[in-house]
């Protein structure tokens, strides 16, 4: 079952490879907050109650519900509904992409016969989520596909550190998560700056400072 | 103590979004500096036992002053206040709304926070929350001027370093996978049980954190960020960036550094090191010739010299002591001549070099201060930074690597004849200016002399005592 829904997180990415329409990429990460979330439910039992239930919090609350739906609200706000122009084709960047899932496997192959202390499809599956995110954030043009990639990269960074039987103090998870969710606040409000100082969300009007 | 320091900038943070006076917001700024100073001072003293202070006793496990950043949190210390004091006439009259000058000082209170949090935090994760609310809280101090430029080089700072930062957290993560048979991320606890780690994981963790957090160092091939963001933020917040916000992501590479070397596998991360280290000099060394904007050159010439602290680690042994002084000297000197850029936009109006000349004649004070400057950070007695640089030089030379040596100082030689040539051209000849606005104001030209005094003492030797705190600290690193 678990397998199930890591092999069905990594493969979303595939999903927003192939669009450029920014609603796509918001009902992705939707999709993804809440897989993170079933995949933290399953443990239930394996993991100390507090813990538990502060990651169902965060997986539920922020990941699948409340980022979405600020980055849902700044894509409406600045009326970016659609990718322009990336750097290459929707054909290549899926690609790419399933590439880069494929090495995910390859990872999660070569690494289980190796090393004792991680789960080897987690640490696969996570691996190619954040390249995969990274190229979101290098190939698309506008801001908040950028803001969307980097929060995709930070889903993968979770499911790395899901895989883990390792806990951090509560005090760290609890910092970890305010970062990330402010992070994202100001990423989503600098955007909307943006729209008002250079009238569009396409990150080429940003290249006043160079040498 | 530093609770209670962390408790009571949010308190003063509060207080000033209450009241949202102009006149409290510069004053807070200063009296939070001299609260600050009172404070690290006394808890160094304390952590050194010249001192006994009752509640040193009551640190909770996850912060703690050790040799090592006690010198960050002095230099953070000791180049806050002046930076506050220079605040005062920079903020006097300004123009905007009262709650933009409120949030300023704000963001200015929790990014002293953030800062004195990672650097005196005794965990590794712990580390990463407030460094990257490090970068989340200066993204508004960069933004302040409310600028086309100011806002394309915030998007770029926030959003570069926070992808450079999440790269470090699977560094992080890494290093806990390694972790065989414990299962803590406080550094005490991985510094004793550094052997016994699974090389693998430690050396991928090394090279995530490293190459990580040397985005936030502004290390190449990963600066980019950097003269955007020095170049368009306020000029107070420009001399915190480089004068501290540096040092604290370089504090985090010394932390993993030391558990390479206690797990043996020193040579392989002083290798990385003196990569990134001489790519930034060659990065600097090239765009610096052909730079015209003065507040752009000051940002290059700190990728200069956090470059220089990357090889001096690089270098290990002797080095290691140069490299934290050249910590110390680079943050002493480059922070008023930021500062002195700023004095010389506000009354000019430009950052365009071919715009200046004759500054010495225009603005005596301003023009022989942004020579004097330019004079310590090229590395002239009795800057501080002649005497990490010769240090560093004898490191090479007794280690024998003559090659390495030769290729260093002609990449200082070249970045001194880019920034002397500008610094010059600019200070001398005659006066071009095609605007005036007059002089500034005394606050913003009595920190620089504080500057000019502090770094003559730390260059000339005066205080010995000194010393041995860098020796203290350069032997947690050996």
């Amino acid at each position: 079952m678990i397998y199930l829904l890591i092999v069905l997180f990594g493969s979303t990415m595939l999903y927003v490879s192939a669009t450029s329409r920014i609603e796509a990429y918001i009902k992705t990460l939707y999709a993804q907050g809440f897989l993170l979330f079933l995949m933290v439910a399953l443990e239930f039992g394996r993991i100390e109650t507090a813990t538990f239930v502060f990651l169902c919090l965060e997986t539920l609350v922020f990941k699948a519900v409340l980022i979405p739906a600020m980055l849902s609200n700044a894509v409406r706000k600045n009326e970016a509904y659609r990718d322009v122009e990336p750097s290459i084709s929707h054909f290549f960047s899926l690609i790419i992409s399933t590439l880069v899932f494929l090495g995910g496997f390859a990872i999660a192959y070569l690494s289980g016969s190796r090393s004792a202390e991680i789960q080897p499809l987690y640490f696969g599956i996570s691996i190619s989520t954040m390249v995969n995110g990274l190229l979101i954030v290098m190939l698309r043009k506008n801001v908040i596909t950028h803001a969307i990639g980097y929060m995709m990269m930070e889903n993968g960074i979770f499911l790395l550190s899901l895989s883990i039987a390792k806990k951090m103090p509560f005090v760290v998870d609890l910092g970890v998560l305010l970062d990330l969710f402010t992070g994202i606040f100001l990423l989503v409000l600098f955007a909307g700056k943006i729209r008002e100082a250079f009238d569009e969300t396409e990150v080429d009007s940003l290249s006043r400072l160079k040498d | 103590m530093l609770e209670i320091l962390l408790g009571f900038t949010c308190v003063l943070a509060l207080v000033l979004l209450a009241f949202r006076s102009e006149a409290m917001n510069r004053w807070a700024l200063v009296a939070y500096g001299i609260a600050y100073l009172g404070a690290i001072g006394s808890g160094c003293l304390a952590s050194a036992g010249c001192l006994v202070l009752p509640w040193v006793e009551h640190l909770t496990a996850f912060f703690a002053i050790d040799p090592l950043n006690l010198i960050f949190l002095a230099i953070l210390a000791v180049v806050f206040l002046p930076v506050s004091i220079y605040n005062l006439g920079y903020r006097k009259g300004a123009k905007g709304d009262r709650s933009s000058g409120t949030f300023y000082a704000v963001f200015m209170l929790l990014f002293m926070a953030s800062m004195t949090g990672a650097v005196a935090s005794t965990h590794l994760a712990l580390y990463w929350v407030f460094l990257e609310a490090t970068t989340l809280a200066s993204s508004y101090l960069i933004y302040f001027p409310k600028t086309k430029a100011s806002l394309e080089a915030t998007w770029k700072y926030i959003f570069i370093c926070s992808i450079g930062i999440a790269v470090a957290f699977v560094g992080i993560v890494f290093i806990s996978v390694g972790s065989v048979g414990f299962d803590s991320l406080f550094l005490a606890d991985l510094y004793r049980n550094a052997p016994s780690m699974t090389p693998l994981w430690l050396k991928l963790g090394f090279v995530f954190i490293t190459i990580g957090l040397g985005t936030k160092v502004g290390l190449a091939p990963v600066h980019a960020w950097l003269p955007d963001a020095h170049s368009e933020a306020p000029s107070p917040v420009s001399a915190l960036l480089s004068g501290t916000l540096l040092n604290t992501a370089l504090l985090g590479m010394m932390r993993a550094y030391k558990l390479m070397g206690l797990a043996g596998f020193g040579s392989q991360g002083r290798i990385i090191l003196l990569v990134l280290g001489f790519l930034s000099l060659v990065v600097t060394a090239a765009f610096i010739l052909g730079i015209r904007n003065y507040k752009r050159m000051l940002a290059y010439s700190s990728i200069e010299n956090m470059g220089i602290v990357a090889v001096g680690l690089g270098l290990g042994g002797p080095a290691i002591l140069a490299a934290l002084f050249h910590v110390a000297a680079h943050s002493l000197v480059k922070s008023p001549f930021f500062l002195t850029a700023g004095n010389i936009l506000r009354r000019f109006g430009t950052k365009d070099t071919r715009e200046i000349s004759g500054l010495v004649k225009a603005d005596p004070l301003n023009g022989w201060l942004w020579v004097a400057f330019c004079v310590a950070i090229l590395g002239f007695p009795p800057s501080p930074v002649f005497m990490s640089e010769y240090l560093m030089i004898s490191a090479f030379v007794s280690s024998g690597r003559w090659l390495l040596l030769a290729v260093f100082l002609l990449l200082l030689t070249v970045i001194l004849y880019g920034m002397g040539r500008r610094v010059f051209a600019m200070s001398f000849g005659e006066p071009v200016m095609s605007s005036d606005s007059g002089p500034v104001p005394v606050s913003m030209v009595l920190p620089l002399f504080i500057f000019i005094a502090l770094f003559t003492a730390l260059g000339s030797g005066i205080f010995a005592p000194l010393f041995g705190l860098f020796a203290d600290a350069a032997e947690v690193l050996k």
